[in-house]
C-alpha cells in the first residue's frame, strides 16, 4: 500500500494524482498520488534525492510535470489545474513557498520585506501607485510580532541572523495569507532553541493554513508531525504518524536506517 | 650520321615514350637549319617529347632570338640569348661571343610551312608533358579554344592517357570542341550529355547558348539534352559551393572551439567572464611574429630553418600566454571569483590595457606573418578546394580536443579540475589545493587561446584588436554551448562557424552576423541553459 | 512624498540646477571673450555632451545599480537615438551649392535622387523626435520580451545585449545593405551623420542655439533625477530592487517579474534614446561608433565609478570620467586607453561602491588613522 487514501469527511485542498516527472531519463517523481487535507500540517520526509525539491516544484508550477494531475481545490468548489498556471501566479491563487536557503531581499527593510510581500494587487500600475494604508500596516505589525521581528522592523534584512531571516521568510508567506504553504526545510542552520520556536511557530498555523513541511531533522519532525509522508525516488514510501514511519521497517531501510542522528 | 641519330630516336621514343631535353635540342636546332630529312617525324617526336624547351626556343625563334653562327672550323650552329649570355640550341653550352657580335648575326627564318608547323607543335606540346597539371591546363585551354584542328590530337592523347585527372580533362576538352565542332546531331547531344554527366562548369555557358539557340529553332531534342546537362552541372555548381561554405565554416569553428574551450573552462571553474581572452589570441598571434623575426635574424629568411618558425611558435605561443595567465590569475583574477558581473568589467578593463600595450609594442597596424611552405596552396579534392592553412586549423583543433580531453580525463590536475568544478569548498576541504589547480586551469585556458591565434596567423591578420573579432562570438560559443560545457562548446563552435559561412554568401557578412545573433536569441528560447545546460539545485542560481 | 533622502542631496539638486542652468549659460552668455569668467561656447558643448552622458548612465544605473541586470547595449540605444534626431538635422542641411541637391551628400554620391522610404519620414521633426524614443523602445521590447521570457539573466543576459550592440553596429558601419536582390542606402556609414546645418529653422551652430540646447539637456538630466528618485521611493522601485536581490523570491511573492523588467528595460532604453537626441546637435554628429560594445562597456565603468546603486554616482561618474579622458587624450593619448582600463581595475577591485561610496567606506580607515593618531603606527587595511 503506497499511500492512504483521504479520509471523506474533511475537505481536500490539494491532491496529486499518477504524476510522472524524468530529467534526462532520470525519473525525479514516479507515480506520485498525494492529498492534502484543509488546515492539515504534513511533513514530508525521504532521503537525499527521493524527489522532494521536485515535488515543491511541480506544486508551485516551477516544473511542468511529464503526466499525472495536480489540483488545487478552492473554497468555492472549483477545482484549478495548477500544471497549467504561471509561476507568478500560483502565489495569487494562495500557495506560498519558503525556500531551503532564506530568500529575502537583503537591501531592503525587514518592514519593506513584509510590505512587499502582502496579498493584493501585483500589477505595475498599482505598485506605481500604490499608498500605504493603515490596515496594511497593522496586518505587517501583526505579522512581525508572529515571528518576533518587531524590533528589527527597520533594519536591513540582510543584517539579520540565519535563523531570523527563516522567520522573515516564513512571515513574508503569511503576508502573502496563503491556503496552503510549502516550507522547506525551516530548521536548517538554526539553533536548538531557535529550532523549537520555530515548531511552535508551525504548530500554531496549522488549522488556519495548510502546511507541507520537507524537514530532515527528525527530533524537528517528532515535534510538529502529525501525520508524515515518506518519499522514496519519487514515490509515495509510507504514509501515516510519525510513530508508525518510525517503526516501519521499510522507512527505516531507505531513510532511518542510514540517518544517525547528529547533535 | 644525322640519319642514323633520327632513327635512334624514333626507336628510343617508340621503346620509352620520352626522349631527353639534349636530343630535343639537337632536333630543333637541325629542323630549323633544314638538315632533317623526316620532318614530319621530326616534328611528331618533338610533338610526342612534351618538352618545355620547344615552346621556348619557338618563342624565341618568333622574336628574333634565334641567331646562326658559324665559329671557324666547324659547320653552321643555332645560338639563343638567355638572360645575357649566348647558348648554343643544340648543345645548351654557353658560346662565349661579345655583344656585337651576336647582334650581327643573321637571324635565324625558317621557311613559313615549317613555322606554321612547328607553332602547331607547341600548342599542343603541352598535351605531352611530363606533368599531369601541366597536361590538364593544356587540355582545357585546347578544349575552350573549340578549334577543330586540335581535335584529333586530343583524341590521340585521351586514348593513351592513363592518369584518370588527365583523362577526364582530355575528355572534357574534347566534348567542348565538339559543342562547336561536332559533324552529326547526334555527336552532338551525345557531347551534351557528357559534358552534364563530367559536371563540367567550363561548357556551363556554352551549354546554356545551345539551349537558347535550340529554342529559337525549335529543336526538341537538343533543347532537352542541353536543358539537362546545363542543371546537372548547375547542381553540382551549388553543391561545390556548400561544400566550400562547409568547409570554410570547419575552419572557422575550429579556431572558435580552440578559443572558447578556454573561455568555457575559466567561466565553469571559476566563475569569470574574461574579456580579456581576446587578448590571448593575440599574444599567440605577436608570439609567431617575434619568433619568425628571430629566425629570421639566425637564419635568414630563405633558409630551410626559417620554414620551423611556425611549428616552433605553436608550443612558445602556449608558454608564453600560459605564463601571463599564470601570473594574472595570482595577482588578478583570483580576486574575482564567483562575481561574474565584476569580473566582466575589470578584465575587460585589462584587455584596454593589454590592446594598448600591443599597439605601443608593435604598433596599430597588422603586422605580417608568413606562410610555412607547407601551409601554402590548395588541396582539391571532388572540385573542393581546400587551403592547407585552414585544413591545418581543423586538424590543429582536433588535436587541441584530444589534448584537452586527455587533461580532464587522464590526469592528477583534470580530476582536481572537475572536483573543484562541481563544488569548490568540498574540494578544498578534501585536500585539493584549489589555488593551484586554478592557476594551473587557467593558464592551460590562456594557452589554448594563444595556440588559437597562432593558428589565426595563417589564415587572418595580426594586429592588436585581432581578439575583439572573435570574443563576441566566443561567448555566444559557451552561452549556447552551456556554461563550463566543453562538449558543447565544441558543438556550438562548429555549429555556429558553420552556419556563420553558409549564411554569409547569401546574406553578406554583416546580415548573416546578425541572422546567427537572431537564431541564437531563438535556440535560447527553446534551450535558456544551452545545449547542455548546467545542471543545479540551488533556487537562485 | 518626500523626494530627496536627505538635505545634502536636495542641496546637491539645487546647487547642480544653479549651476547647470544659470550659472554656466549666463557665463557664457554675458561675459566677452577673453574675460576670466567667460565660459566658451566650446566648453558649454563639451559640458553639454557630459550631461547627455550623465543621463544615459543614469538609465544603465536603473538597469544595472537597481535591478540588478548589467545591459550592455545602453550605448545603441543612445546612439539610435541620436541616429533618429541625426537624420532629421541632416534632412534639413538644405541644398548642396556645389552639387545641387537636398539630398544627404552619400546618397547623392551613390546615385539616389529621391529620399528612401525609410528615411523621408524623418524629415517631419515631430515625428524625429517620437522615434528617438521608440526605435530604441521598439527594439528593447523585443529583445526584451526574448530574453526575459526565457529568463535569461546575469552574466547570459550581458552577453546577448553585447551581441547585440556588436551586431548593430556593424550594421550601421556598412553603407548599403544588398539584401535578395535589392539595394538599400544606409545610415552614413563610416562617416555617419554630420555637416548639420539647421535645427527647427535656427542656426545649430550659433551660440545661442548651442546654449539653448545645453540647457534642455540639464534640464533633461535633472528632471530624470527627479523620476528616478520619484520611482525608488514607489513600491515599484522596490519591487526593481527586490528582483536584484532574490527574483525568484519576487515570482513566488506573485509578481510577474519579466513585466517589471521588461518595463524597466524598455523605459530606460527610451531615456537613453532621449540622451542620444540631445547628443547630436552638441557634438555635430554621430557616427556607428558610438554603438560600440565598447561604448556600452565604458559606460558601464562610468557607473561603477561614480557608484551603482546611487542616485548621484553615475552622473558623477559619466562627469569625471569623461574629465579625465578630455585632459588625457590630448595630454598622453598613448597612455588614454591603459589609464581607463586601469580605472576598471581598480574600481572593481577597490571600489565596489563607486566614488560615491568611497566616503562611508573610508570612515572606518580614517577613525582608526585618528583614533591611533597618538601611536605612530597604523596597520593598513
Amino acid at each position: 500500500m503506497a499511500h492512504i487514501p483521504p479520509e471523506k469527511h474533511t475537505s481536500l485542498i490539494l491532491s496529486v494524482e499518477g504524476v510522472e516527472k524524468s530529467f534526462d531519463g532520470f525519473k525525479a517523481i514516479n507515480d506520485l498520488n498525494f492529498y492534502l487535507r484543509e488546515g492539515e500540517l504534513r511533513t514530508v520526509i525521504g532521503p537525499n534525492g527521493a524527489g522532494k525539491s521536485t515535488f515543491m516544484d511541480l506544486i508551485t508550477a516551477r516544473t511542468k510535470p511529464d503526466a499525472g494531475k495536480i489540483q488545487f481545490h478552492l473554497d468555492n468548489g472549483q477545482d484549478v489545474d495548477l500544471t497549467r498556471v504561471r509561476e507568478h501566479d500560483v502565489s495569487q491563487l494562495g500557495i506560498g513557498r519558503k525556500f531551503q536557503n532564506p530568500t529575502v531581499y537583503s537591501s531592503h527593510t525587514v518592514y519593506d520585506n513584509l510590505k512587499l510581500s502582502l496579498s493584493g494587487e501585483r500589477g505595475i500600475f498599482h505598485s506605481l501607485f500604490y499608498r500605504e494604508k493603515p490596515a496594511d500596516r497593522d496586518k505587517i505589525y501583526s505579522v512581525l510580532e508572529t515571528i518576533r521581528l518587531v524590533k528589527h522592523a527597520e533594519d536591513l534584512a540582510g543584517a539579520l541572523s540565519h535563523g531570523q531571516k527563516q522567520w522573515l521568510e516564513i512571515g513574508m508567506l503569511l503576508a502573502q495569507d496563503p491556503k496552503i504553504m510549502l516550507v522547506d526545510e525551516p530548521a536548517a542552520g538554526m539553533s536548538d532553541e531557535e529550532t523549537e520556536r520555530t515548531g511552535e511557530l508551525l504548530l500554531s498555523l496549522q488549522g488556519k493554513h495548510s502546511l507541507i513541511v520537507i524537514e530532515h531533522d527528525m527530533e524537528f519532525v517528532r515535534q510538529i508531525a502529525s501525520r508524515v509522508t515518506v518519499l522514496h525516488q519519487g514515490h509515495v514510501l509510507k504514509e501515516g504518524s510519525f510513530d508508525f514511519v518510525k517503526s516501519d521497517p521499510q522507512v527505516i531501510e531507505v531513510y532511518l536506517g542510514r540517518q544517525t542522528r547528529k547533535h | 650520321m644525322k640519319k642514323a641519330f633520327l632513327l635512334f630516336s624514333l626507336v628510343w621514343t617508340a621503346l620509352v615514350g620520352a626522349v631527353e631535353t639534349g636530343e630535343i635540342r639537337m632536333l630543333l636546332e637541325d629542323l630549323a637549319l633544314e638538315r632533317v630529312e623526316d620532318q614530319e617525324a621530326t616534328l611528331q617526336i618533338l610533338a610526342d617529347s612534351g618538352d618545355e624547351y620547344v615552346t621556348a626556343f619557338v618563342d624565341a625563334w618568333r622574336v628574333g632570338e634565334i641567331r646562326e653562327y658559324e665559329p671557324e672550323g666547324s659547320e653552321l650552329i643555332l645560338i639563343q640569348a638567355v638572360s645575357g649570355k649566348y647558348v648554343r640550341v643544340a648543345t645548351g653550352e654557353v658560346i662565349q661571343i661579345s655583344n656585337a657580335v651576336y647582334e650581327s648575326l643573321e637571324k635565324n627564318r625558317a621557311p613559313r610551312q615549317l613555322r606554321r608547323l612547328l607553332t602547331r607543335v607547341t600548342d599542343t606540346i603541352g598535351l605531352a608533358s611530363k606533368d599531369v597539371n601541366t597536361r590538364v591546363d593544356a587540355a582545357l585551354k585546347l578544349g575552350a579554344s573549340q578549334d577543330p584542328e586540335y581535335l584529333p590530337e586530343l583524341r590521340k592523347r585521351f586514348e593513351v592517357e592513363r592518369n584518370g585527372t588527365a583523362k577526364k580533362a582530355f575528355e572534357e576538352s574534347i566534348m567542348i570542341s565538339l559543342l562547336a565542332n561536332a559533324e552529326t546531331q547526334e555527336e552532338l547531344i551525345e557531347a551534351i550529355a557528357r559534358l552534364g554527366e563530367l559536371h563540367s562548369i567550363r561548357a556551363k555557358d556554352k551549354i546554356l547558348a545551345i539551349v537558347d539557340s535550340a529554342k529559337e529553332a525549335g529543336d526538341e531534342a537538343l533543347l532537352a539534352a542541353a536543358q539537362k546537362a546545363s542543371q546537372e552541372i548547375a547542381d553540382h555548381e551549388e553543391l561545390l559551393k556548400h561544400a566550400g561554405s562547409f568547409f570554410r565554416g570547419l575552419s572557422t569553428g575550429s579556431v572558435l572551439l580552440m578559443v572558447s574551450f578556454g573561455l568555457a573552462i575559466t567561466f565553469g571553474l571559476m566563475g569569470i567572464i574574461n574579456m580579456a581572452h581576446g587578448e590571448f589570441i593575440a599574444i599567440g598571434g605577436y608570439t609567431c611574429f617575434v619568433v619568425q623575426g628571430y629566425f629570421s635574424d639566425w637564419f635568414g629568411e630563405g633558409s630551410a630553418a626559417f620554414q620551423w618558425f611556425f611549428w616552433v611558435s605553436i608550443p612558445v605561443s602556449f608558454l608564453v600566454a600560459g605564463g601571463i595567465g599564470f601570473l594574472l590569475e595570482k595577482g588578478f583574477f583570483r580576486f574575482l571569483y564567483k562575481r561574474p558581473l565584476e569580473s566582466l568589467l575589470a578584465t575587460w578593463g585589462l584587455s584596454m590595457v593589454m590592446r594598448q600595450a600591443f599597439r605601443l609594442k608593435f604598433g596599430a597596424a597588422n603586422v605580417q606573418v608568413a606562410n610555412p611552405d607547407l601551409l601554402l596552396g590548395n588541396f582539391e579534392y571532388a572540385g573542393i578546394s581546400m587551403s592547407y592553412a585552414r585544413l591545418f586549423a581543423i586538424a590543429f583543433a582536433g588535436f587541441v580536443c584530444v589534448l584537452t580531453w586527455l587533461l580532464l580525463t587522464k590526469t592528477n590536475l583534470g580530476l582536481y579540475i572537475r572536483a573543484v568544478m562541481q563544488n569548490r569548498n568540498m574540494a578544498s576541504s578534501l585536500g585539493i589545493p584549489v589555488s593551484r589547480v586554478n592557476s594551473m586551469t587557467f593558464a592551460f585556458g590562456c594557452g589554448l587561446a594563444a595556440m588559437a591565434g597562432a593558428v589565426l596567423t595563417q589564415i587572418g591578420n595580426v594586429g592588436p584588436t585581432m581578439g575583439q573579432a572573435y570574443i563576441v562570438d566566443s561567448f555566444m560559443v559557451v552561452v549556447v554551448g552551456g556554461v563550463g560545457n566543453l562538449l558543447g562548446a565544441g558543438i556550438s563552435a562548429m555549429g555556429i562557424g558553420v552556419f556563420d559561412q553558409f549564411l554569409q554568401p547569401l546574406l553578406g557578412p554583416v546580415m548573416g552576423k546578425i541572422i546567427v545573433l537572431g537564431v541564437i536569441i531563438l535556440f535560447l528560447q527553446w534551450k535558456p541553459g544551452g545545449i547542455f545546460p548546467t545542471k543545479s539545485r540551488s533556487m537562485d542560481d | 512624498m518626500k523626494l530627496f533622502d536627505n538635505k545634502i542631496e536636495f542641496g546637491g539638486y539645487l546647487g547642480a540646477c544653479v549651476v547647470l542652468l544659470l550659472i554656466l549659460p549666463a557665463m557664457n552668455a554675458f561675459f566677452p571673450d577673453g574675460s576670466a569668467l567667460h565660459f566658451s561656447s566650446f566648453q558649454l558643448s563639451l559640458w553639454g555632451k557630459y550631461v547627455t552622458y550623465a543621463v544615459m548612465a543614469m538609465s544603465l544605473n536603473l538597469l544595472w545599480g537597481y535591478t540588478g541586470l548589467l545591459c550592455l547595449c545602453q550605448s545603441l540605444f543612445f546612439a539610435l537615438g541620436a541616429y533618429a534626431f541625426g537624420m532629421y538635422l541632416m534632412l534639413h542641411i538644405g541644398v548642396d551649392d556645389v552639387y545641387n541637391t537636398a539630398l544627404p551628400d552619400f546618397m547623392d554620391f551613390q546615385g539616389y535622387t529621391a529620399l528612401p522610404w525609410y528615411w523621408a519620414p524623418f524629415e517631419n521633426g515631430a515625428f524625429a523626435i517620437a522615434a528617438t524614443m521608440l526605435v530604441p523602445g521598439v527594439l528593447a521590447f523585443v529583445f526584451g520580451f526574448l530574453a526575459f521570457r526565457s529568463r535569461i539573466k546575469g552574466v547570459y543576459f550581458s552577453i546577448l545585449t553585447q551581441a547585440l550592440t556588436y551586431a548593430a553596429s556593424l550594421f550601421f558601419f556598412k553603407n548599403n545593405l544588398d539584401l535578395f536582390g535589392n539595394n538599400f542606402i544606409l545610415f552614413g556609414g563610416n562617416n555617419g551623420l554630420t555637416d548639420f546645418k539647421e535645427i527647427f529653422g535656427y542656426d545649430v551652430n550659433a551660440a545661442s542655439t548651442q546654449r539653448w540646447i545645453f540647457v534642455m539637456s540639464a534640464i533633461l538630466m535633472l528632471v530624470v533625477y527627479l523620476i528616478i528618485a520619484w520611482l525608488l521611493k514607489t513600491k515599484f522601485g522596490k519591487v526593481q530592487q527586490a528582483i536584484r536581490d532574490s527574483e525568484n523570491r519576487v515570482r513566488f511573492s506573485g509578481y510577474s517579474t519579466t513585466t517589471y523588467k521588461m518595463l524597466i528595460f524598455v523605459g530606460t532604453s527610451m531615456v537613453a534614446g532621449i540622451a542620444g537626441a540631445f547628443y547630436v546637435p552638441q557634438v555635430g554628429g554621430i557616427n556607428a561608433n558610438e554603438m560600440t560594445p565598447a561604448k556600452s562597456l565604458d559606460v558601464v565603468v562610468w557607473v561603477a565609478l561614480g557608484g551603482r546603486g546611487t542616485k548621484f554616482g553615475p552622473i558623477i561618474g559619466a562627469i569625471v570620467v569623461n574629465i579625465i579622458k578630455s585632459y588625457t587624450t590630448r595630454a598622453y593619448p598613448d597612455s588614454w586607453l591603459i589609464i581607463l582600463g586601469a580605472i576598471f581595475m581598480l574600481v572593481v577591485l577597490f571600489m565596489p561602491n563607486g566614488l560615491v561610496g568611497l566616503p562611508k567606506q573610508l570612515a572606518p580607515v580614517l577613525a582608526r588613522i585618528r583614533g591611533n593618531n597618538s601611536t605612530s603606527a597604523t596597520p593598513a587595511s
